[in-house]
């Protein structure tokens, strides 16, 4: 038996956007799992909006790291699918299929199969299909961790204008400290597991809305680095002990 | 280019084993006994098209196969679904699946004659045989390997276990089901034509064991060669729907 975490204790304040980081294998996934309903803990309980979570989480959507499309489907019957479930009909369920595709920019490409578009348009439509079901609450695990510097730097730009003014609360996983400071409002920073835990939480007090392309040279920035950094180094230190 | 090239290659290699074959017979070099001139079997054949003599038998054939095939797909396909969304009962099985899928099929098909009478009943089941297994394993091994992250993302987007199955893991499972049908259609025809030239009274395999009932080794060849047409056939018809229906693969 591998406890992945223990003695987690931790909360998100709603509409917020909240990341966390830590070194690999220190169970961020298994965080995410654990708040979204698709793994029970062995132990404590998840409380979303006040509410025991039992099963699946339905006021979450969850973005997953790995390629989550059918690829059976074409571009906007996956954009559709959680309409398609909720059982909507084909018609509003196009037609909003058909302006998120719009939103993220994939215009034209709706007949298109996951297989014949490119890394960064997939993670586009995986976008598209867990924004259109309008959840109160994002999940994101690594989502961008496959795409190059520059896609993911456009794509991170795009899930904050997504967000902005949206009232959602994002729980974003990452090991990328930079990622998680110019997305968030709030850092937490996990412990090397087995048996992880969250050993600092820093507000991110950069004002919004952020162009997460130039944010990188701001001092505040930095200096949030700086501190954030020096906490998780210790835990990546360790990390590299254990294996 | 090149493709017209390897047809091109495709054709001289299968006429010049023919014209050897043709000519080594009229040569005295092999025995026209046991190897009958390739142009004999053609004409055979050719007779059996034009007087409409062989209709009735591949009629019966393509039957019995058709029978075979689709109630050996549809039990497949459902034990397989039901096997491995219930691994409990999966465990439980396993060892009789094994007993009966190690059983050579050819044994059964003395006990389906006296079981089933010499009509095509006794041919059908022995099909079902062999079709059900290699289905079964196939739709079983594609629900399983059904990626988990799929799973996941349908479930966190609200599907119910049926929208699951439906969404998910039958069109998933549907492309290792494609695989095991170009297979099963061959051993489907080939199971009929076994349970037919032990004990029938109509269909091809009935034809080839008539024919070499009276040293006709034209007549056994020139079933054989229809047998293979019939079976290529209707697996480039297999081919097509199979591209069609998984053409998302891009």
């Amino acid at each position: 038996m591998h406890t992945a975490l223990e003695g987690v204790s931790f909360d998100a304040c709603a509409g917020t956007f909240l990341s966390v980081v830590g070194p690999s294998g220190c169970g961020k996934s298994t965080l995410l799992h654990i708040a979204a309903g698709l793994l029970q803990p062995t132990r404590g309980s998840v409380f979303v909006f006040g509410q025991r979570l039992d099963g699946v989480n339905h006021r979450a959507s969850y973005m997953f790291q790995q390629d989550a499309l059918l690829p059976w489907k074409n571009v906007r019957e996956n954009v559709a699918l959680g309409l398609t479930f909720r059982g909507r009909s084909a018609a509003e369920s196009n037609q909003l299929a058909a302006e998120w595709i719009r939103r993220v920019g994939l215009d034209g490409f709706g007949d298109s199969y996951p297989a014949q578009l490119s890394g960064g348009m997939r993670k586009r439509v995986a976008m598209a299909q867990s924004w259109i079901v309008d959840p109160d609450i994002v999940l994101m695990d690594e989502p961008f961790a496959a795409l190059d510097v520059h896609t993911r730097l456009r794509m991170e730009n795009e899930i904050l204008d997504l967000w902005a003014g949206s009232g959602k609360t994002v729980l974003f996983i990452t090991h990328d400290l930079e990622e998680a400071i110019g997305l968030s409002d709030e850092v937490a920073v996990l412990s090397v597991g087995p048996g992880s835990r969250i050993i600092a939480r820093h507000k991110v007090d950069l004002a919004r809305p952020r162009n997460l392309l130039d944010i990188r040279t701001e001092s505040r920035f930095q200096e949030l680095y700086k501190t954030i950094w020096s906490g998780l180094r210790q835990e990546v230190l360790r990390s590299y002990e254990r294996d | 280019m090149s493709g017209i090239r390897t047809s091109l290659l495709q054709t001289v290699l299968g006429v010049s084993l023919l014209a050897a074959w043709e000519s080594a017979v009229r040569l005295g070099a092999i025995d026209k006994f046991f190897f009958p001139l390739p142009s004999a079997i053609a004409v055979r054949v050719w007779d059996w098209i034009s007087s409409g003599s062989i209709g009735p038998h591949l009629a019966t054939t393509l039957l019995e196969a058709l029978l075979a095939f689709v109630i050996g797909v549809a039990t497949g396909v459902t034990g397989g679904f039901a096997l491995a969304r219930m691994p409990g009962l999966a465990r439980l099985l396993d060892p009789y699946i094994r007993v009966a899928n190690a059983l050579p099929r050819v044994v059964l098909a003395p006990i389906f004659l006296l079981w089933f009478g010499l009509g095509i009943w006794s041919k059908v089941a022995l099909g079902v045989t062999v079709v059900f297994f290699i289905v079964f394993f196939n739709t079983y091994q594609g629900v399983k390997e059904v990626d988990r992250v799929w799973i996941d993302n349908a479930r966190m987007l609200g599907a119910s276990e049926r929208q699951l199955m439906r969404h998910v893991l039958a069109p998933s499972a549907l492309s290792w089901i494609f695989s095991s049908l170009h297979i099963s259609i061959g051993f489907a025809m080939i199971a009929v034509v076994v349970g037919e030239y032990l004990g029938a009274s109509s269909g091809v395999g009935y034809v080839i064991a008539q024919a070499e009932g009276v040293f006709d080794t034209t007549g056994v060849f020139a079933g054989m060669t229809v047998l293979s047409a019939v079976v290529l056939a209707v697996g480039a018809g297999v081919n097509r729907l199979e591209r069609w229906l998984l053409r998302w693969k891009a």
